[in-house]
Parts: C-alpha cells; structure tokens; sequence
C-alpha cells in the first residue's frame, strides 16, 4: 500500500475515533448533535460535559500517547533494543517518587505534577551521570535505569506503607495512568513542550536512522557524543513531561513504535511521525474504552493500555512470525 | 605522500594493549593486505586508523594531521571503514542504506540531492548492486550484503578505504568480485587497507603485505618478498609450502597437514 493512502486511512481513523470518544462516556452525546451543542454556547450541561470535560480529556490522551510513542522510538533506536520504552531509564520511578511525596503532603493537582516532574528530571540526571561514568553505553544506560527503577521503586512502597488507605488509593490511581484532570490551560503548555520537543526529534531523523544501525557505524559516519547526549535528553523529557501530568502509563511506548516500524519501516522521517499518530490514537482508544467501559465508573487508563496493548501485541508478534 | 603514518602506537581495550609500540606508515594509493593469527592485533590497528579507538601512546597522523584534530564529521568524509560484524540489521531498503553514507556529506534538511544520487548510483554500479536497491537490507544473503556494505563504504567516501575481513564468509564467487571491486578502486586512486585471513588473496591482489603478530609488524613488504614459506611458517606456527599462483603470477601458500608447530 503507498505511504499517501495509509496516512489518509490514518487520519480518517483518528477523526472517527475522536468523534466516538466525543460521544460516550456517562452521558452519550450524538455526534450528530455536537455542532448544534457547541454553537448553542456555554450554559448547557452538554456543553461543559462536551467542551470543557471530554474535548481537553481527548486531547491529552493523543498529545500523552504521541510524546510516550515518540519518546519510545528515539529510545529503541538509541539503545538498539527492542525492549526499550520511554520508562527505561528511570523516568517513572522519579516521577512516581515525586508524585507519592507530593500526595502524601495533600498537595493540588499541579503541585503534584510539577514534584513528578522534578522526580523524573531528579531521575534522568542520575542515569546520565552514571552511565557516563561507563561512557554513556546502551548497555550502562539501560542497567542504571533499572537499578534506579528498583531503588525508586522501594522507596515508593516505603511511603504508601506509611500513608493513610485514602492517600494510598490517589497515588495508585496516579501510578496507574490517569487522564481525568485533563484541562487547557496544561495542554497548552504541554502541546508547546511537546511541540518542541517532537520538532527537535525531526531534526536528528537522519541521525537516528543511522544511530539505529549502530554505535560504531554512526560514529564511523560522524555522528558525536554531543548528538547522541542531545537525543538522549530529548527523549527523556518527552516521557518526564508526560509521566508527569498523566502517571505512568506504560505499553504505548513500547508497542507503538514496534507497530509503526513494521507499517512504515524503519526511516525516522518516516517512523517518528507515525508514532505520534499512532500513539494519540492508541491512547484516545484506550482511554475512551475506560471512560465506557463500566459507567459512571473509570478504569484507569494505564490498565487499559497494558491488556489492550499486551494483547494487540502478541497476536501482531504472532502473525508476523507465523508470516516468516 | 603518506595517507597515514603511526608513530610508536600503543593500543588497547582498556586492559593489556593488544598493540604495542607500532609505527607504521602507509602511502596514498597503495593496497595494502594486513594478515595474521587471530589476536595480533590486525582489527585493533585498523580501529586505531579510523580513530575508533584513541591509542593509550604514541601518534596517528592522517593526511599529515593528527587524527584527534578532525572534526568526526570532516574525518568521515575523508575515511571509510567497513568493519567486521554488522552491530544491526533493520529493514532499510538497501538504497537507504547507501545512502547513509551521504550522512557526513549532507545538511541536516537534504534528504537527497543531485550529488548524492549521482554518488549513490556510482557505487551501486561498481559494486554490481544496481539490482538490490528496493531490496531491504534483511532479505539479502551474506554475499548481497558484504556488496551492499562497500558501496554504502563508497557512497561515504572513495579516497581511503579500511576493510575488516571483507571476504572471510563469503563463498569463492563473492570473495573474488569484492577482492576484483577493491582492486578496480585501487587503480582508480584510492588506498586500500584490507585485513584478510586468506593469505593467497593478500597475495594475488595487495601491493604490500602487512604480518601482524602480537601486537606488532612482523614484516612488511610486497608478497613477493613476503610470502616466503619461512616468514609464513613464522607468523602462523603452521609448516607450510610456497608456490606460484599460475593465472597471476604472484606466490601462494597452503599448510602442511598435521605439521602445526
């Protein structure tokens, strides 16, 4: 199939699943009625429900899945392991860190975000220096991230064993993935930041088509420590932003790019858009199905990630290697 | 004029140095065979040209300047190595992958200029991989490969050409067109440096013959001053006989069953 139909299939995909997530949830909304409700203004229960709850929920949903997707990519190519996902090197236990001290003192939402942040940020500069210590290698970078994961971790559970059940449940439901505190005011800060930092991405798609191939093979065509350390940073801050305002939700950034790379091959120029594409729509798809799934009750959005997304994956890997 | 000239190297892994106290010079469009036991250094020495691994001593000059003065990106326009083992395979079509090695030569927005397409399809044409290029580089066989792998080398640069054991999986067919493709590019210009464990290759096509032996020369010479069944059985501890190759004219050697010393 050409790339022009499969992007034009992706985007009609994406514009029905948004419309869908639109539409169900508590309260089902036709997406017939949706214009006469916004053009209707403010005022109407719809309207809030549909404007002001479900419209910045779905955008956060595609802008975390496309940062998660993108960061996933950079970190597969960079690390040349197929394992790798934007958690690798320690973003979330930083950011569940964070967060868990954050809640624990009863902060607000943004308190929370911005202590998650500063965890995961607390987090990727651990793993640098110490990988750097062994040369900035993606068998150092990978085998710190995952000691730190477990430090991180137990310190994690150190508190909730300390905390009172109530705190105990909102940092869980923050560990699991959570998209409901979705407003615009973040999102346009988060969309700038992701902006940004996807755009940088673009920038070195060459380099990481090359990285991809290998660490003396990129260095042989004269690809620098600086590019490599620049790329490394990129991709972690996508994921710290994200893990940040909507917890740790894992698989998107490990099976989206999988997916992506297997439809549109392994060109970046390519691949790092697709992941993005894919990721929005992944995440959306997840998240409306646990806003619908058991009304008015939410499952977390991180668990729907992990079973559709464990699912989905192994009947790909399936096939695929049925296909050989 | 010498392409590279080692002065006292000393090189390593970070544990014992697997090159001791080297010096080496090596002229501008020669073809040069480096042959050996395993472990004498022979990879070591050519990562130490292409500054793949900074020597512990000693200097490496490159076109009259020390090698760490390039910029990665200025020394990979003028150097090409094919190393031995592929670190990773992906599904890039194969002209991609030659393409790759415009990488030094481009801005960051070209994808693929005019320069880059002649160059890309002149080393498709030399290689004889015209045929593979919609091909992904995970269906090719060993020998497409190795092919694949010299014109991305070429499509970099064409001037000096490092090559780690280019033929040493290949069957006969595979190994005499890299060997007759090396040898096409040397008479073109280029310097040609090739590790290879097939000493009657080194024979029939190098100009000199490099014998590494721990770390350090054990000769250096045309291969007709150098294959010699004395010098062979030296630097293999493998008794072996010496004869002329009939088609080429140039020495060649097979070991002595049962006589390893």
């Amino acid at each position: 199939m050409k790339t022009s139909y499969k992007i034009l299939i992706f985007i009609a995909v994406s514009m029905a699943l948004l419309m869908v997530s639109l539409s169900l949830g508590t309260r089902t909304i036709s997406p017939a009625g949706m214009a006469d409700i916004i053009l209707g203004g403010p005022g109407s229960a719809d309207y809030t429900i549909l404007v002001k709850l479900r419209l910045p929920r779905a955008l956060l949903a595609m802008v975390i899945g496309a940062s998660l997707a993108v960061s996933g990519t950079v970190f597969q190519s960079v690390l040349k392991n197929p394992l790798a996902d934007p958690y690798i090197i320690g973003v979330s236990g930083g950011a569940a860190l964070g967060a868990t001290a954050g809640i624990v003192l009863d902060a607000g939402q943004y308190a929370v975000a911005a202590a998650a942040f500063a965890g995961s940020i607390a987090a990727i500069s651990a793993v640098y220096l110490l990988s750097k210590r062994m040369g900035l290698g993606s068998t150092a970078l990978i085998l710190s991230g995952i000691a730190l994961g477990f430090i991180l971790s137990a310190a994690v559970l150190l508190i909730y064993a300390l905390l009172r059940s109530d705190q105990v449940h909102r940092a869980m439901l923050w560990l699991m993935g959570d998209l409901s505190g979705a407003r615009y005011d973040m999102l346009n800060w988060l969309g700038a930041a992701t902006l940004i930092l996807m755009a940088a991405v673009m920038a070195f798609h060459k380099h990481l088509d090359v990285v991809s191939l290998g660490a003396r093979f990129s260095k042989n065509l004269g690809v620098t420590g600086g590019n490599m350390r620049a790329l490394f940073w990129i991709a972690s801050l996508l994921a710290a932003v994200s893990v940040s305002l909507a917890g740790v939700i894992g698989f998107v950034g490990l099976i989206v790019p999988h997916l992506m790379r297997s439809i549109f091959g392994p060109r970046h120029l390519r691949l790092v858009p697709a992941a993005a594409a894919g990721g929005a729509l992944f995440l959306l798809a997840s998240d409306t199905i646990g806003r619908s799934l058991v009304p008015p009750y939410e499952v977390p959005v991180g668990i729907i990630t992990g079973f559709l997304g464990g699912a989905f994956f192994l009947v790909f890997m399936i096939r695929r290697e049925a296909g050989r | 004029m010498n392409v590279f000239e080692l002065k006292s190297v000393t090189a390593g892994y970070g544990g014992a140095p697997v090159m001791k106290d080297l010096d080496l010079q090596i002229a501008g469009g020669e073809f040069v065979a480096i042959i050996g036991p395993n472990g004498a250094g022979k990879s070591t020495l050519l990562k130490v040209m292409a500054g793949d691994i900074i020597p512990d001593a000693g200097s490496v000059s490159f076109n009259g300047r020390h090698l760490g003065e390039y910029r990665p990106r200025s020394l990979a326009r003028m150097l090409s190595i094919v190393h031995q083992a592929v670190e990773a395979r992906a599904a890039f079509s194969v002209r991609e992958f030659i393409r790759m090695g415009r990488f030094p030569h481009q801005g960051s927005l070209v994808i693929e200029d005019d320069r880059d397409r002649e160059v890309i399809e002149w080393a498709a044409e030399t290689t004889g991989v015209v045929h593979l290029l919609s091909r992904r580089l995970t269906e090719l066989s060993g020998g497409e490969l190795q092919l694949v792998r010299i014109a991305h080398a070429l499509a970099q640069n064409s001037s000096v050409i490092l090559l780690d054991e280019p033929v040493s999986h290949l069957d006969i067919q595979h190994a005499v067109m890299i060997m007759d493709i090396l040898w096409k590019l040397n008479r073109g210009g280029a310097t040609v440096m090739a590790v290879l464990h097939d000493i009657n290759l080194a024979s029939d096509y190098s100009g000199s013959i490099i014998g590494m032996k721990q770390g350090g020369v054990f000769f250096n010479g045309a291969p007709r001053e150098v294959v010699r069944y004395d010098l062979i059985e030296a630097l293999f501890g493998t008794a072996c006989i010496v004869m002329d190759n009939p088609t080429t004219g140039r020495p060649f050697v097979y070991p002595v069953p049962g006589y390893i010393k």
